[in-house]
């Protein structure tokens, strides 16, 4: 129906484990730390298991259905009615992930490096960088990714580790900081949301069928929880709990920090062409996912007209929040708990469906 | 008197009756749609309606809609008639095709066959694109040899080809679409009295360059061969060095009016059929007037022409294009064009000279990396510098920024100001280095260095620094051996500097990925413009680092040719395991 690209499994793999980094850019890995105290870098790991079990059930779903996308299957699933409701939670989702990344990319810009830019100008770049990928198509982003993962991981790896020398390993303790069901159940419910398995699912189709879907999604999330609980382990290690709790930005202020010697300190310009960079292929490819979501819901032959207007919608609910606080809040209250419907709510019920459709033929026979 | 009379016409008033001289005017059949000569209804009452309505809106018309009929069938109708027996039928056919006698290039020239001046005959052929050494013989043989008394005169064509004429391609034909077009190509025609068959002598001989060295392509290794504008003295380069009967030469012609020789060479076992027919087919759709150059072909064949980064590679060096086709490339050879494109071709293709591949892999590897340092330079340096400057001051050092600023104080300038002024000026030199006359080039090396060095930061206008910065962006420039990449790097560099200026490296990096985008959607005959690496195929031997010529066993996995083994496992015979940890 749709004509999209197809790109291979190393590719398929960067390019989720760049969307699932995004996240570490933005004010949340703060709330982490709020969460888990000096155990911060615990918290991932409920989050990853979670996180490969929710994909083992969407790739359950997806192998019933090798030709199709999950739209298809809950459409084929629920009827008509149903089917078109969820599938309209999932775009609502991609659009709230997008705007909401749009909108704290450039607030994080404006705070890094472009103080006195009005912060339209830097969403509408963000945006026309986003559009000008998701017209391209999966695979154009799919390829600039794996051209661009070097520099993005290799340059985490390197801020993270450049302060070595400012490690204070008196931080990390308590080992299990604020208790047991902040790092293991907070924690777990909030981590989860990290990777976007909806978003796989809907380009399952691009990355080679579904059965190559739990082993891309397994090293996906094994390399964005590595480094978020890298990024947490340092930040506390480095800050300590309390001004890792206190900045809004907890890997902008940690890249400033890094001093190796007087010529070289204070390289937050080099951060913030990672950030960017991963910023933009974000917002593309969550565009991307909404477009092609739309066009597959409404049958449409391409999904390239939705781009434009899906766009534009996205522009204009980054500036709906008011200010900054406001944006995280809805990041922390209403996005991350929205992201377990689609991501883990929806497969399941799906598969109920299944289950029942199967006992209602069976008692039919 | 006649001093009174020219003295009077001085200072007396005449009417002047031939104010403007020449007009060229409009010819009556002027439309718009071009070529279209048959043309539509449509046409027609555009151009019959008065010029104010000529401004409205034209519907475009598709290509396939356009009738830009057969080029044979467009010029005269007799071109498709078959040569007549009489001779004087056959020489009113000549002369009007040829428009003779006003036409000089065309010398027709009666003789007797065998000093018998029964068999009358007449030469054709256009002066200065024959060899006259060889026509001499031709004539030698043709009026001295003894024709039989008993000559069958409808025959007399066949007679003169196998007993006659010592000539080395010589063939009898009777259509005068053929005839034409073997003299338009240097070739002497023979008609005989009595005969309806004409006889063609291979005698092209015109002025052409000799096979020189390299001018845009200079290596210090490996062959010094360059391309000429000859077809066949090209083929015949590429010849010499892949002897296999594989190799295969087809033509094509293109341009209705300049009927432009075109070669695809490919090797047969090797390249890939549909990439060969592909191309083939690429080729022969096109309909234009003229093809005067492979650049013109390229805009042509190209996928994507809006995009800057060339998806052809062009190249004059005979053992560059031989190592694409031995990769199963195909390479496209324009007649009159020194240039020879190979397609389909990568980003990293473009990157390399193929000397790297001549000298020990660990130079070939270093020449690489400083190449692919150029690259980035080459477009990023000033953006970057805008963008640090104005807004990043924080990155650079305490004592280098103090020295900048220091340096800047003098400059009335804003830094993009300054920037753009000393682009621009490096720009015009290379320009005007290129356009000057030879015996002045000496006086623009000396006049830039004069202007951008020493006069201009002397005069406050610019400060040292930038200077140093230009220069090292336009060495980096240069050191891009693809002139078309270069070209488009170049223009790059002006949207990086306005990003770097106006969103310092926020825009850099937003300019970054916008660009990768761009060219990570290019492709080249099917083939991704950034392969081996987005995507990622297997071979890693010969992208930036080269290694070892015995570790290239197998040809670029992106061309997908017919054979992908160029050599097996262990290449080098003498050492019992290849020199390799056997496996």
């Amino acid at each position: 129906m749709i004509k999209e690209g197809k790109f291979g499994p190393a590719e398929a793999i960067v390019l989720l484990a760049v969307s699932n980094v995004a996240r570490i850019f933005l004010p949340y890995p703060r709330s982490l730390v709020e969460m888990g105290g000096p155990a911060a870098w615990i918290t991932p790991i409920g989050g990853f298991a979670v996180a490969l079990a929710g994909a083992y059930i969407m790739s359950l779903l997806l192998k019933k259905n090798p030709d199709n996308t999950i739209i298809e299957i809950t459409e084929e699933a629920f009827g008509p009615a149903l089917g078109i409701t969820f599938n309209l939670i999932t775009i609502a989702f991609f659009i709230s992930v997008s705007f909401l990344f749009v909108r704290q990319f450039s607030e994080a810009l404006i705070i890094a490096a472009l103080p006195e830019t009005p912060i339209s100008v830097i969403a509408a770049v963000f945006l026309a960088i986003g559009l000008l990928g998701a017209y391209l198509g999966i695979e154009a982003i799919a390829r600039s990714t794996r051209l661009t993962y070097i520099y993005v991981f290799g340059g985490i790896v390197f801020l993270l580790f450049a302060l070595i020398p400012q490690w204070n390993f008196d931080n990390l303790f308590p080992v299990l900081g604020n208790g047991f069901f902040p790092v293991f159940g907070l924690g777990t419910f909030s981590t989860a949301a990290v990777t976007e398995i909806i978003l796989a699912a809907v380009l399952v189709q691009s990355m080679g069928g579904a059965d190559k879907y739990v082993r891309i999604n397994f090293f996906a999330a094994l390399i964005a929880f590595t480094v978020l609980s890298i990024l947490l382990a340092v930040s506390v290690l480095t800050m300590g709990k309390e001004i890792s709790t206190e900045t809004t930005l907890p890997f902008y202020r940690l890249s400033r920090n890094i001093y190796l010697g007087r010529f070289f300190q204070r390289v937050e310009a080099l951060f913030i062409i990672i950030w960017s960079i991963v910023g933009a292929l974000k917002i593309a490819l969550t565009l991307y996912g909404a477009a092609v979501s739309l066009a597959r819901t409404l049958k449409l032959p391409d999904y390239r007209p939705l781009i434009w207007p899906l766009g534009l919608i996205i522009f204009i609910l980054s500036f709906l929040p008011p200010d900054l606080p406001t944006t995280i809040k809805l990041d922390t209250d209403f996005l991350r708990v929205f992201a377990h419907v689609p991501n883990y709510l929806l497969p399941l019920l799906l598969l109920a469906a299944y289950w029942l459709k199967g006992r209602v033929r069976r008692a039919g026979n | 008197m006649n001093i009174l009379k020219t003295f009077l016409e001085m200072i007396s008033y005449r009417e002047n009756l031939d104010r403007e001289g020449f007009i060229l005017q409009e010819t009556k059949d002027e439309k718009i749609a071009g070529p279209d000569s048959d043309g539509k209804a449509a046409d027609k009452e555009i151009s019959d309606k008065p010029r104010a309505k000529k401004r409205n809106f034209i519907k475009p018309r598709r290509p396939s809609e356009i009738n830009y009929g057969d080029p044979a069938e467009k010029t005269d109708s007799a071109k498709t008639d078959s040569a007549s027996s009489s001779l004087a039928e056959n020489r009113e056919v000549i002369n009007r095709l040829y428009g003779l006698p006003d036409n000089k290039d065309i010398i027709t020239r009666d003789f007797f066959l065998g000093m018998n001046s029964a068999y009358k005959g007449m030469a054709v052929f256009i002066d200065g694109l024959t060899d006259k050494a060889v026509q001499d013989l031709l004539f030698q043989a043709l009026m001295l040899f003894a024709v039989p008394p008993d000559a069958d005169r409808g025959k007399l064509a066949k007679l003169v080809m196998k007993a006659l004429l010592p000539g080395n391609q010589v063939k009898v034909i009777s259509s005068f679409k053929d005839i034409l077009a073997a003299v338009n190509m240097g070739d002497t025609v023979l008609f005989f009295d009595g005969c309806a068959g004409a006889v063609v002598v291979e005698t092209k001989g015109w002025e052409h360059r000799g096979v020189e060295r390299p001018v845009t392509e200079q290596s210090i290794q490996g062959p010094q061969e360059a391309f000429n504008e000859t077809l066949r003295a090209n083929t015949a380069l590429l010849r010499k060095i892949i002897k296999n009967e594989n190799l295969t030469t087809e033509f094509s012609v293109v341009g209705q009016r300049s009927q432009t020789m075109i070669a695809v060479m490919y090797l047969r076992d090797l390249a890939n059929p549909d990439l060969v027919k592909e191309v083939k087919r690429r080729i022969n759709s096109i309909k234009t007037d003229s093809i005067l150059d492979s650049g013109v072909l390229e805009q042509f064949i190209e996928e994507h022409p809006y995009n800057l980064h060339p998806t052809a590679l062009a190249t004059e060096r005979p053992d560059r294009v031989a190592s694409k086709i031995l990769e199963g490339r195909v390479a496209i050879i324009v007649d009159g064009s020194p240039n020879v494109l190979t397609v389909p071709t990568t980003m990293y293709e473009q990157l390399q000279t193929g000397e790297e591949m001549y000298i020990h892999w660990q130079y070939g590897t270093f020449v690489r990396w400083l190449r692919a340092v150029a690259f980035l330079l080459s477009f990023l340096l000033p953006g970057l510098y805008l963008a640090v400057v104005l807004y990043h001051q924080e990155m650079i050092p305490t004592e280098l920024i103090l020295a900048i600023a220091g340096n800047r104080e003098k400059v009335p300038f804003p830094s993009i100001v300054e920037v753009l002024l000393m682009e621009l000026s490096f720009e015009l030199i290379r320009e005007a280095g290129l356009r000057i006359p030879g015996v002045m080039g000496a006086t623009i090396g000396i006049v830039g260095a004069l202007i951008l060095g020493q006069a201009a930061v002397q005069a406050n206008i610019v400060s040292p620094i930038l200077v140093i910065l230009v220069s090292v962006t336009g060495l980096a420039s240069f050191a891009i051996p693809y002139h078309s990449l270069a070209f488009s790097l170049r223009i790059y560099r002006f949207v990086y500097i306005a990003l770097g200026s106006t969103l310092g490296i926020f825009g850099i990096s937003m300019g970054l990925i916008a660009h990768v985008n761009l060219t990570a959607n290019l492709k080249s005959f099917g083939v991704p413009y950034l392969a081996p690496t987005g995507p990622r195929t297997a071979d890693w031997t010969d992208i930036v680092t080269v290694a070892p010529a015995f570790f290239h066993e197998r040809r670029p996995d992106y061309i997908n040719p017919l054979d992908m083994t160029r050599q097996p496992q262990v290449s080098r015979g003498w050492i019992k395991d290849g020199g390799k940890k056997n496996d």
